[in-house]
């Protein structure tokens, strides 16, 4: 019993870990990602290509490999990035990619009415994008971009090739040392429960938006 | 349309062009509207009518001809033909005095009523909602509408839906209104008050350019009639004689076929 409560504990640890990679990454690549969407839908031929190719990098590429390269090349070339910050850059730039595109299909789901009310209105583009298509376009992207978190929270395990210590690679520790599988059970416990706590924010954010829906 | 003195246009269109690829939609459009008229274009559909609506406040550009709104150039002819457009900010300023009502009505759907009346005077003119609140209150009093101003447009009927837009359209205080088959995604018995708030407005001299299918409104409310085929004006004139003594051939099988 005792040493089940050590397991938990050591695994809270690697949780904390898990959830700060999660977070970080999460808050810093869905703005980017609606820059990149912007960028890609942008009338300035070069910054289109430009978020194109970058679109195409990233998830033309195994995160894995796109983890390996931060870690690893980046330091040749004379940047030198701790374990955290080479692995927030990595994911960071990869779910950016993905949501990017998420955002790019919900932007031009809105149909062309809507563009063509704000302009007799005399909005400007900035302000028929920041007011009147981004707001109705989150709506429709919250089932993909809930798919997306929840894939990351997932994702958060391949940092264990970095020697960091995330929940997953505490887990396999301890399973290593003492040939008991109890831990692997409690760290998808874990994972059962940051993924179900998402999936209720975001069935909390889609009833919400539901409202003028009907 | 007769007796303009100059200030009081407030539309010129000028030997308007417009092709879609190769289909030429608009083949040498003249228009003028003055201050207080109610024009009606009528016309089957692909006679070019939305498209020459939609040319009035660049919601499509013309290949060549000029506009002129307000005395002010919005596009002109360049000496080899061409249609040269103002600059991006000169148009908005050019064009902030018209307002448009689309067959889709368009409101804003994640805002409520009041809040779609609010945004552009807000956002666009920098006033202050509370400064505007009032005005917009009265506008939707004016559409009967009042008690649904926290209502998302969702919960309107379209023929509610369409006087919002009008009200929507209203609070820029614009000089002419553009109607683009306002009642046509209406189920019958919603075109009524529809129309029936365009015939208030136009009592009151507000300049209206309507695209319609309406007879009866062109009939009743409208100052002008103008009849549009194959991308040209076939006809217009007063919708008396317009309707009583049609002339071309075309009109007079048009119109027989309304009827």
């Amino acid at each position: 019993m005792d040493n089940l409560l050590h397991t938990i504990m050591l695994m809270l640890e690697g949780t904390q870990i898990t959830l700060e990679i999660f977070c970080i990454t999460l808050v810093l690549s869905l703005p980017i990602g609606l820059l990149a969407a912007l960028g890609r839908i942008s009338d300035v031929k070069p910054l289109s290509l430009l978020m194109e190719f970058y679109v195409w990098v990233m998830r033309g590429t195994p995160l894995m490999l796109q983890l390996l390269f931060v870690y690893f090349a980046l330091p040749m070339v004379g940047i030198m990035l701790s374990d955290l910050a080479a692995a927030l850059l990595a994911f960071t730039l990869n779910y950016a990619a993905y949501f990017a595109e998420i955002f790019r299909a919900g932007i031009q789901s809105i149909g062309r009415g809507q563009y063509e009310a704000a302009k007799t209105l005399g909005m400007t583009y900035p302000q028929t994008m920041r007011r009147i298509i981004i707001p109705q376009m989150l709506r429709h992207v919250l089932p993909p971009i809930s798919n997306e978190t929840i894939n990351l929270v997932k994702d958060t395990s391949l940092i264990y090739i970095l020697a960091m210590n995330d929940l997953l690679r505490v887990a396999r520790t301890i399973v290593q040392r003492e040939f008991d599988m109890t831990p692997f059970v409690v760290a998808g416990v874990f994972y059962l429960i940051m993924t179900f706590v998402l999936t209720w924010a975001f069935k909390r954010l889609e009833a919400h938006y539901a409202k003028y829906d009907q | 349309m007769q007796n303009m003195t100059n200030d009081n246009i407030m539309l010129k269109m000028q030997n308007i062009h417009k092709s879609f690829g190769s289909l030429e939609v608009l083949k040498g459009i003249d228009l003028s509207v003055a201050k207080g008229d109610v024009l009606a274009i009528i016309g089957p559909s692909g006679s070019g009518k939305s498209t020459m609506l939609r040319c009035i406040n660049r919601l499509e550009e013309i290949d060549s001809g000029s506009i002129e709104i307000k005395g002010r150039m919005l596009v002109r002819e360049t000496a080899d033909g061409e249609a040269e457009y103002v600059d991006e900010a000169e148009s908005r300023d050019v064009l902030s005095c018209t307002g448009m009502v689309f067959q889709q009505f368009n409101l804003f759907p994640h805002m409520t009523v009041l809040q779609n009346l609010l945004e552009a005077p807000v956002q666009v003119k920098k006033r202050s909602a509370a400064e505007v609140r009032p005005e917009a209150e009265e506008l939707l009093r004016k559409v009967g509408l009042f008690d649904k101003r926290d209502c998302y447009p969702g919960r309107l009927s379209g023929g509610q839906q369409q006087r919002v837009a009008i009200a929507r359209a209203l609070a820029m205080n614009p000089d002419i209104m553009l109607f683009d088959e306002p009642t046509s995604a209406l189920d019958p018995e919603l075109t009524g008050e529809v129309l029936k708030t365009m015939r208030e407005l136009a009592a009151e001299h507000m300049t209206m350019v309507v695209v319609t299918h309406e007879m009866a409104f062109a009939r009743e409310a409208a100052s002008h009639v103008m009849f549009m085929a194959d991308g040209v004006i076939v006809e217009q004139g007063s919708p008396g004689e317009f309707f009583a003594s049609p002339k071309q051939e075309r009109t007079i099988a048009f119109l027989q076929n309304m009827l």
